[in-house]
């Protein structure tokens, strides 16, 4: 990102794609995937190193899930790891020098997150049937409104929450050092730290949101 | 800095492939290997258990046999004890028996020899009692009172006046 907030954009099949982000998702993606191989390439029954790593990963995941989601929650496993490791790794790829993240654009987050919802609403449908279309008009069907509206705001929460964070890091990180001079490095420095913090906690957060939100489509309810 | 273009399709479908790569690559094999180890496990303790309580139920069964085998032993020495007081006793009493008919036979013996001795003496007796009347009265008196004469003396005689010669 060389001038903030212009993005270099290619025309494909008459649609616009902003090539910068689109590669550093691959970037990511490949890197995920690497990862991935590398720490699950030699598995064992009794672990080791990596395997290790990885292991604790899913079995806290797995853990929460079955905590929020219950039973059905399981087969929704693999894309809730694959969405906290490609959003860590997204994050954390904007903090190298000359490459941006893909989640400090709007597309991805929002793309993300609206698939997240949308995927809510089909699991809904489809475990509860009559049950997920009433509680929308419930306790009266009044509340319809004000569950449109937080239907609608969970996207764009979900979305806006990571962008800001992420686009406000590097853009904090361009800024500071443009404004001292090359010998001090220490606020840019202190400020990268926190932004390795902040994209893990964002990370964080939009996996266990999106967990929250497909949790209400997917557990069972104690009244069905 | 805020549109939204087609890039948030490619971004959806960029996650999607990614989800499925991932899946197939990472989180399979790993869930896999997660619930084979459990599987491992929870045999292993199985396992465990079932040979913990084998163990058990062979002490159990070896505590019964040695209990077993030691009132055995005791009964045997019991046994043998009474055995061997038994034939002790029948012994002694044997040679108590043996000892009182060696007496009573001993006895006997003595007895007769005795008898026989005093028999013999009698007759000795009357032998020289009638040669020496015979030598002393020479003819005066005749067969019939010497005949009476004798049985009379011989008739004073009796055993206890020999009590000596016992």
């Amino acid at each position: 990102m060389h001038e903030i907030g212009v993005r270099e954009t290619v025309n494909f099949l008459g649609l616009t794609f902003n090539i910068e982000t689109l590669k550093m998702t691959w970037l990511a993606m490949g890197i995920v995937i690497l990862v991935a191989c590398l720490a699950t390439r030699n598995l064992k029954v009794v672990p080791q190193g990596w395997q290790l790593f990885v292991e604790m990963i899913i079995e806290w995941l797995h853990s929460q899930i079955d905590a929020m989601m219950g039973r059905r929650g399981r087969m929704l496993a693999p894309l809730i790891v694959g969405l906290f490791m490609f959003l860590l790794a997204s994050n954390l790829i904007g903090l190298v020098p000359l490459m941006a993240s893909p989640t400090n654009d709007l597309n991805t987050t929002l793309g993300l997150a609206l698939f997240v919802v949308f995927l809510v609403h089909c699991l809904g449908l489809y475990f509860k049937r009559g049950h997920y279309i009433a509680h929308f008009f419930q306790p009266t069907p009044v509340f319809v409104v004000i569950n449109m509206i937080e239907e609608i705001a969970k996207p764009i929460t979900l979305a806006f929450r990571l962008f800001g964070n992420i686009l406000a890091g590097e853009i904090l990180i361009i800024v500071l050092l443009k404004l001292m001079p090359i010998w001090m490095p220490i606020p840019s420095v202190a400020w990268l730290a926190f932004s390795i913090f902040i994209s893990c906690v964002q990370a964080v957060i939009f996996t266990m949101l999106s967990m929250a939100y497909l949790a209400n489509a997917v557990k069972e309810d104690h009244a069905e | 800095m805020i549109e939204i273009n087609a890039t948030i399709l490619a971004q959806i479908l960029n996650f999607l492939i990614l989800v499925v790569i991932l899946r197939a690559v990472a989180y399979k094999p790993v869930a896999r290997l997660l619930q084979q180890r459990s599987n491992k496990i929870k045999n292993d303790l199985d396992k465990a258990e079932a040979d913990r309580k084998a163990a058990e139920q062979t002490l159990e069964q070896y505590k019964v046999q040695l209990a077993d085998a030691h009132k055995k032993a005791q009964a045997i020495v019991d046994k043998a004890n009474q055995t061997a007081r038994q034939e002790h006793d029948a012994a002694v009493e044997e040679t108590r028996k043996e000892i009182e008919r060696m007496k009573v036979s001993a006895q006997a013996e003595i007895e007769s020899e005795r008898n026989r001795a005093f028999e013999e003496m009698k007759s000795q007796i009357v032998t020289l009692s009638l040669a020496a009347a015979g030598k002393v009265v020479s003819k005066n008196i005749d067969t019939k009172e010497n005949d009476k004469l004798v049985n009379d003396f011989i008739s004073k005689l009796n055993k206890d006046m020999f009590a000596d010669l016992k």
